[in-house]
This record gives structure tokens, C-alpha cells and sequence, in this order.
């Protein structure tokens, strides 16, 4: 077994475990806990198909943002009685079947890639992801500024309380 | 490694995360399971990006779109559930029923 084997089947343990550990477990602390260890899986993941700009990104907005975030909330909505009500609604066994049948689908498609491998080295890819940014992509660049000010404006607006007089 | 293993991985956790989002009673439950659902969408552009396009970086270019539009999901998402919580005081979606009257 290659140490890339190695690295590989270690982190996508990590990422399924834990994947697993958010929709099943019955505390939603301790599921957005598991949502951040997964998350940090899929940054390992990225490093590992040489996507450096990727990796840091992922520690910096979901595993420290979104995360973080999602923790804030449940510790602000959750109440202690709920740690004694189910948390699946009883349509699980329909879903369970939804999933097997997509995987053999998905499975299909994917085995048909099995020829492909790397052929070249691993290259730092911040500079060029820096072009195309400024480059072909200057105009969605622009545009996902402006959504995450929509974003912004639309979480104040929703969160916002107006006070009685 | 081939890109079978990675597009597998990325469908495992697709599907684990459209379980929950099936499957969850509350709601800060199924926001979660989409961002599951959007990691997975983003290995598997970063893992074509390596495997079938390496000397260019317009996979991970849109991978990182795809992580800025999850971070404005996410944040517009909390903010309802907020709102919703605060007019509802539940987190459990088989109650929000305010639109039906």
C-alpha cells in the first residue's frame, strides 16, 4: 500500500464517520461537532489532489466559519428536552432505499472512470486560480461580491427585532 | 488512486448527507446535511479538476464559487431559523405550518 493509498483511505474514513456521526447522532452539539471534523476530512482531501487554495479556504470558511457558526446556533435553539425526542422523522426507511438505489446509479458512473489516473505532478495552483479570477471569471467574481452583500443585508434583516414603542 | 476512489467518496457523502436532509426532524439537522451535500459536489470538482484537467484550475475556481454561495446560504438559513423559532418556538420542521393559516 502507497503512502497516497494510505493518506487516501484515512481521510475518507474520517469524512464518512463523522458524516455519519451529523445525520445520526441524537445531540445536535455534538452533530455540528462532527460537522467541523468532517469538514477538516474534506480540507485533508483537498490537499491531497493538490489543491492548496482549496485546503485553506475550507479551514478558513467552513471549518472556522460555517461550523462555528451552526455551533452558535444550536447552543442558542437547543433545550435540554429535546436530547429525549427522536430526531429522525419515520419516513427513514424510504430515505435508506432512495440512498441504495442513487449509490448503485452513482456507482455505475463512477467505476466507469477506473482507467483514469495522474499523470502529472502536483503544482501550487494559488497564482493561476489568482489569474482566472482577475481574468476570465472577473465578471461571477463581481457578482458572488454582490450576493454575499444580499447575504448580509438579508441576515440582518431577518434576524432583526423591532422594538415596541 | 484512480478517480473512481474519489468520485465514490463523493458519492457516499452525497448520499449520507441527502439522508439526512430527508430524514432529520430539526431543522439546524438538514442545514447541516446540505453542507454535506455541497462537500461532496466540491471533491468531486476538485478530483476531475486534478485527474482530467491538471494543467488548468477551472474546477477548483468553481469549487470555491460553490463555497462562497454555501457561506451565504448558510448565513441567510441561521437567520431564518432564528426568525422562524422566534414566532414558532420549535425547531422541529413537521411544525412550521404558518403559511398553511
Amino acid at each position: 500500500m502507497t503512502f497516497e493509498a494510505i493518506v487516501f483511505y484515512s481521510l475518507s474514513a474520517l469524512v464518512v464517520i463523522s458524516a455519519l456521526g451529523v445525520v445520526m447522532h441524537r445531540n445536535t452539539v455534538h452533530s455540528s461537532l462532527f460537522l467541523g471534523l468532517s469538514l477538516a476530512g474534506v480540507a485533508g482531501i483537498f490537499a491531497s489532489l493538490s489543491a492548496d487554495f482549496l485546503f485553506a479556504g475550507q479551514i478558513l470558511i467552513y471549518v472556522s466559519g460555517i461550523a462555528v457558526l451552526i455551533m452558535f446556533v444550536v447552543m442558542l435553539l437547543g433545550r435540554a428536552s429535546d436530547l429525549h425526542l427522536r430526531q429522525v422523522n419515520n419516513q427513514w426507511l424510504a430515505a435508506v432505499l432512495i440512498c441504495c438505489i442513487s449509490m448503485v446509479g452513482l456507482w455505475r458512473v463512477a467505476s466507469s472512470f477506473s482507467g483514469s489516473t495522474v499523470t502529472t505532478a502536483a503544482q501550487p495552483t494559488t497564482k493561476l486560480l489568482g489569474q482566472l479570477m482577475m481574468g476570465d471569471y472577473a465578471v461571477p467574481f463581481e457578482l458572488v461580491s454582490l450576493v454575499l452583500t444580499a447575504a448580509l443585508l438579508g441576515a440582518i434583516f431577518f434576524s432583526h427585532v423591532e422594538k415596541p414603542e | 488512486m484512480t478517480l473512481t476512489h474519489y468520485l465514490t467518496l463523493g458519492a457516499i457523502v452525497f448520499l449520507i448527507g441527502i439522508f439526512g436532509a430527508l430524514t432529520r426532524r430539526n431543522i439546524i439537522g438538514i442545514l447541516m446535511s446540505i453542507e454535506l451535500i455541497f462537500n461532496a459536489a466540491n471533491i468531486n470538482l476538485a478530483a476531475f479538476n486534478r485527474f482530467l484537467h491538471p494543467q488548468g484550475v477551472a474546477g477548483q475556481a468553481v469549487a470555491l464559487f460553490f463555497i462562497t454561495i454555501a457561506a451565504a446560504e448558510v448565513v441567510v438559513g441561521l437567520a431564518l431559523v432564528l426568525a422562524i423559532y422566534r414566532n414558532t418556538d420549535t425547531v422541529y420542521v413537521e411544525d412550521f405550518s404558518l403559511l398553511k393559516g
